[in-house]
């Protein structure tokens, strides 16, 4: 049903528009005699067609349609503007101003109708394509997050092909990956960072896919050579992540070669200091870490919760961001709902 | 204005789409308002208000173009077009032509509708 608004001061001709507006069929016509109580019903609902007349008390037609498209959402619906034969220059006027087209008095049906059905049609069109509009955009945001979710899943899936090359877990990614997020929080960073970070985490090491089983399994203490190939896991996964336009990758590309960086400056692989580490590495560094002393390993035992979070303390501003291990120290609940919650299923046997 | 009013009925219904019932809603319409729109008339003249007088002499053009009546429709124009340009003086003989007009359509439309009845 389409609703046409009609205003006209003279009853006569509000009356007669209305009669030939229901002769139109599938038409709700809504009356006005007065164009500021028409415009203020505009405020709240939206007319299918707008038929106005030129000249009225309080306020002209063209000052109508010029007031009624500054609506918002008002300046495609079509509008008729009903004049007499002799104003030329008005309906030149209403043109400029926003009408769609006119109607001439002494209205005559046959044009009547052609006319408001011509701009019924294009509403009809309007509301079509804007309906169409909706539904693509529905499409387009349930495959963006299609390909999100395919593009996290390949990130999970390449940070687990890195896993069966390492003595880590999969509960160690997902664990440090979420204490990453609760650290991100405490330093007040906004929930789509958090996101980030959280998704971004888990290919912390994924460079670890370049370094020889010989170094990389190897159950006792590294020789100085050999530590000096492992430490070049973060570049590798810094070379394996660069260059891609996915947030996600960017934000991973950082994580891998930062996150063996000190706050002193001792770290690997660049030295950085302070705060020319990224953040993300700063906060990574404290995560990892923390799941490594916590977790048992073929190697070695899981410290205690206390052991553990003395050393992220007595770190504070030599391996790690002071800020970070406040951030981390202070949601520790948070920390062991999340050891809770992911908890390794087996030691792998080295 | 000399001529007398004549009723179009074909015209008008033509106009209509043949449509009776809008038509006779017309007159119906044009017969409950034409005290009050030939005294806004009047009025408007005699307070000496040119756009008020602009825009009665505007609404009683249409109001008799839509019946037809050309000449009347004409001559409620000019003192439409003298409002505009708020010449108001010399305007009295047109105003009461055009209400006068008014009555004698109203008249041949009771007319018409009383036979029809």
């Amino acid at each position: 049903m389409n609703t046409v608004l009609i205003i006209d001061d003279s009853e006569i001709n509000l009356t007669l528009i209305k009669a030939l507006v229901l002769k139109l069929g599938d038409c709700t016509p809504v009356l006005f005699d007065n164009p500021l109580r028409a415009l203020d019903w505009c405020r709240d609902h939206v007319p299918d067609l707008v038929i106005v007349d030129y000249m009225m008390p309080d306020m002209d037609g063209l000052q109508f349609i010029s007031a009624f498209r500054a609506l918002h959402g008002r300046t495609e619906i079509p509008v008729l503007m009903v004049t007499a034969n002799d104003q030329k220059e008005v309906r030149y006027e209403a043109l400029l101003g926003g009408a769609n087209d006119f109607l001439t008095k002494p209205i005559d049906r046959v044009e009547f109708s052609a006319r408001a059905r011509n701009m019924l049609s294009l509403r009809i069109g309007q509301k079509f394509l804007a309906d169409r509009a909706a539904h693509l955009a529905v499409l387009v945001d349930e495959q963006t997050k299609e390909i999100r979710d395919r593009e996290k899943e390949l990130i999970f899936r390449m940070s687990r092909a890195a896993e069966f090359r390492d003595p880590e877990t999969g509960a160690h990614i997902q664990r440090m990956a979420y204490y990453s997020q609760i650290i991100a929080k405490g330093l007040g960073l906004d929930e789509k960072t958090q996101k980030l970070i959280l998704e971004a985490a888990p290919m912390h090491d994924v460079g670890k896919i370049g370094i020889p089983d010989y170094i990389l399994l190897k159950p006792g203490k590294l020789t100085y050579e050999e530590f000096e190939v492992m430490k070049g896991h973060a570049k590798l996964g810094h070379e394996l992540l660069k260059g891609s336009t996915s947030e996600i990758l960017k934000a991973a590309a950082d994580i891998a070669i930062s996150h063996h960086e000190k706050y002193d400056g001792s770290g690997y692989p660049h030295g950085l200091v302070g705060t020319k580490i990224p953040l993300f590495g700063r906060i990574v560094a404290v995560a990892d870490v923390f799941d490594a002393l916590t977790s048992e390993r073929p190697y070695k035992k899981a410290w205690s919760l206390d052991d553990a979070s003395r050393f992220l303390e007595e770190g504070r501003g030599l391996h790690f961001d002071p800020m970070c291990v406040e951030a981390f120290l202070a949601c520790w609940d948070e920390a062991l709902v999340i050891r809770q919650r992911f908890k390794d299923e087996e030691v792998p046997m080295i | 204005m000399t001529e007398l009013f004549v009723l179009d009925r074909a015209l008008i219904l033509d106009r209509l789409g043949g449509d009776e019932e809008i038509f006779l809603l017309m007159v119906d319409l044009y017969l409950q308002d034409v005290d009050n729109n030939a005294q806004a008339l009047g009025e408007a003249l005699v307070q000496g208000k040119a756009e008020v007088l602009m825009r009665e002499a505007h609404s009683i053009k249409g109001l008799l173009a839509t019946l037809s009546d050309d000449a009347g429709a004409a001559e409620a124009a000019t003192i439409e077009q003298q409002a505009k340009l708020g010449k108001l003086s010399g305007l009295q003989p047109a105003v009461a032509l055009v209400q006068r007009r008014l009555f004698e359509v109203a008249s041949v439309l009771r007319a018409e509708t009383a036979s029809a009845g």
